[in-house]
């Protein structure tokens, strides 16, 4: 793939968002690039999930622009519904559909969307179980499963939608302990094979790890934009400082 | 006249007339859910004069008594030149009036569904129509089954309104006027339709705890 195309996959130009009196995206620009895995660092209230949902349009924008490979986002309808399904998002609170079962959360978009025969979409949705390591829960409801088999079935669910990028919000954070590695692993594994993300987290071993890039943001402001390794070494702003000393005061 | 008497020369009457109000319930019950969904569908909709519509329809169908919409239908719309039959006019009314029940119902069950679920489904570009058909309903439902259940039985004590009007064949409220007026059935006469009410509402409630067993939703 040609990762030095000019257009990038995600670009937002000076995107301003509001809640009431609250400015919790101010003059954001950012691009992704493709194949390439943006990491999103901050504190809590620092707009990183309004971020992640405006990209989709789960939150609209008061101002700027936001393009996917160069196209602006639809604003609303059938063509807003078919860019949403160029993006994956996964969520923090995994969100996958009650009432049916593993395998039919994931036949359900490539069936009613991409217009796939049943067949095929059941034995695609199959290999993706496999891949995220939860095949043999594929006849089960969600709630039979652990919350880390949760995660893992909903980003399979995201990836049988053949994605341009994938947001992760938290993906990790409703997690216990002992089942945070095996989600980041298969997030760890997408980057390998070069899937194009953008991923908030506050897992910062795994985010020096993956990214290619790391985003502070702080206040609804990008304050800094960085490598991981200098980022986590030696920050340039003395907010992001503070915050990771804050980190490792805990 | 005593139970016995009244069974021996009314019973194959009751029996027709248990009949008609089985049937009744059932014509009113589907068309009750049947709009009631598209009523729900219309409240929750992008559509914001859908949305207006689906809730004054809901307002007013679930605060008219049916005695009142019943001779609303029957004895006001001849005045506009519009003549319904009898029966036409009684599945009307016990279709409008648990219709608007129907989607409140719905309306409940929606709310067990988590807002990220809807998102879910948004950020995978599901139409607002997929969502509704493959997500919102199917769960909506399934999480309504006992209130539905009892709904199903105040639609059968709705359908005694037909007795209000002259309609043929009776149904089991009709009957009793019917014995009363030309024989002297009394409280007894009254009490066989009453068991025979029951007895359908038992096993109305015995299936739906059977049907919501089946199919609630793990959370
Ligand atoms: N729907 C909303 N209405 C009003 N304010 C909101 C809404 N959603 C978020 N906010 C506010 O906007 C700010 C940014 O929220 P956001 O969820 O984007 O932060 P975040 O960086 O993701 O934080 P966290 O790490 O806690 O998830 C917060 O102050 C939050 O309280
Ligand atoms: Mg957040």
């Amino acid at each position: 793939m040609d990762n030095h195309s000019p257009v990038p996959m995600i670009e937002l130009r000076h995107v301003e968002k509001y809640y009431g009196d609250l400015h919790v995206l101010q003059d954001i620009s950012l691009s992704v690039r493709r194949g390439e895995v943006v990491v999103i660092i901050g504190p809590s209230g620092s707009g990183k999930s309004t971020l992640c949902r405006s990209i989709n349009r789960l939150e609209t924008i008061d101002s700027g622009e936001i393009l996917l490979e160069g196209n602006p986002i639809p604003q609303e309808g059938k063509k807003l519904a078919e860019l949403r399904a160029q993006i994956g998002m996964v969520f923090q609170s995994f969100n996958l559909f009650a009432h049916m079962s593993v395998l039919d959360n994931i036949t359900l978009a490539p069936v009613e969307v991409l217009k796939k025969g049943r067949k095929e979409a059941r034995e695609e949705a199959l290999q993706l179980l496999e891949r995220v390591g939860v095949r043999d829960q594929a006849d089960k409801v969600p709630a039979q499963l652990s919350g880390g088999q949760q995660q893992r079935a909903a980003i399979a669910r995201s990836l049988a939608m053949h994605p341009k990028v994938m947001l992760f919000d938290e993906p990790t954070s409703a997690l216990d302990p002992e089942m945070i590695q095996e989600v980041l692993n298969v997030i760890a594994e997408l980057a390998k094979e070069g899937m194009t993300m953008l991923i908030v987290t506050h897992e910062m071993n795994f985010a020096r790890r993956v990214a290619d890039r790391v985003i502070f943001m702080d206040g609804g402001q990008i304050v800094e934009e960085n490598t991981p390794d200098c980022f986590f070494s030696d920050p340039a702003s003395q907010r992001a400082r503070d915050f990771l000393h804050s980190l490792h005061a805990e | 006249m005593g139970f016995t008497d009244l069974l021996s020369k009314y019973g194959a009457q009751y029996f027709q007339a248990l009949l008609t109000t089985w049937r009744l319930t059932a014509i009113s019950f589907a068309g009750a859910f049947i709009i009631g969904i598209l009523i729900t569908v219309a409240r929750v909709s992008p559509i914001r004069p859908l949305r207006i519509f689906g809730d004054i329809y809901v307002q007013i169908f679930r605060n008219i008594p049916g005695a009142a919409l019943l001779i609303l239908l029957v004895y006001a719309l001849p005045y506009l030149q519009i003549v319904f039959p009898y029966d036409v006019c009684v599945t009307v009314a016990t279709i409008l009036i648990p219709s608007a029940f129907c989607s409140e119902h719905l309306m409940s069950g929606m709310n067990t569904i988590s807002p990220g679920q809807i998102e879910a489904a948004r950020s995978l570009g599901l139409t607002f129509l997929q969502m509704i058909r493959r997500i919102i309903i199917p769960q909506a439902l399934r999480s309504s089954v006992l209130p539905m259940t009892n709904l199903l039985v105040a639609t059968m004590l709705t359908t005694s309104l037909a007795s209000q009007v002259p309609m043929r064949p009776r149904d089991l409220t009709g009957i009793v006027s019917y014995i009363n007026t030309h024989d002297t059935g009394g409280v007894t006469a009254f009490v066989i339709s009453a068991v025979l009410y029951c007895l359908t509402a038992f096993a109305i409630g015995k299936a739906g705890s059977l049907v919501d067993r089946k199919v609630r939703i793990l959370r």
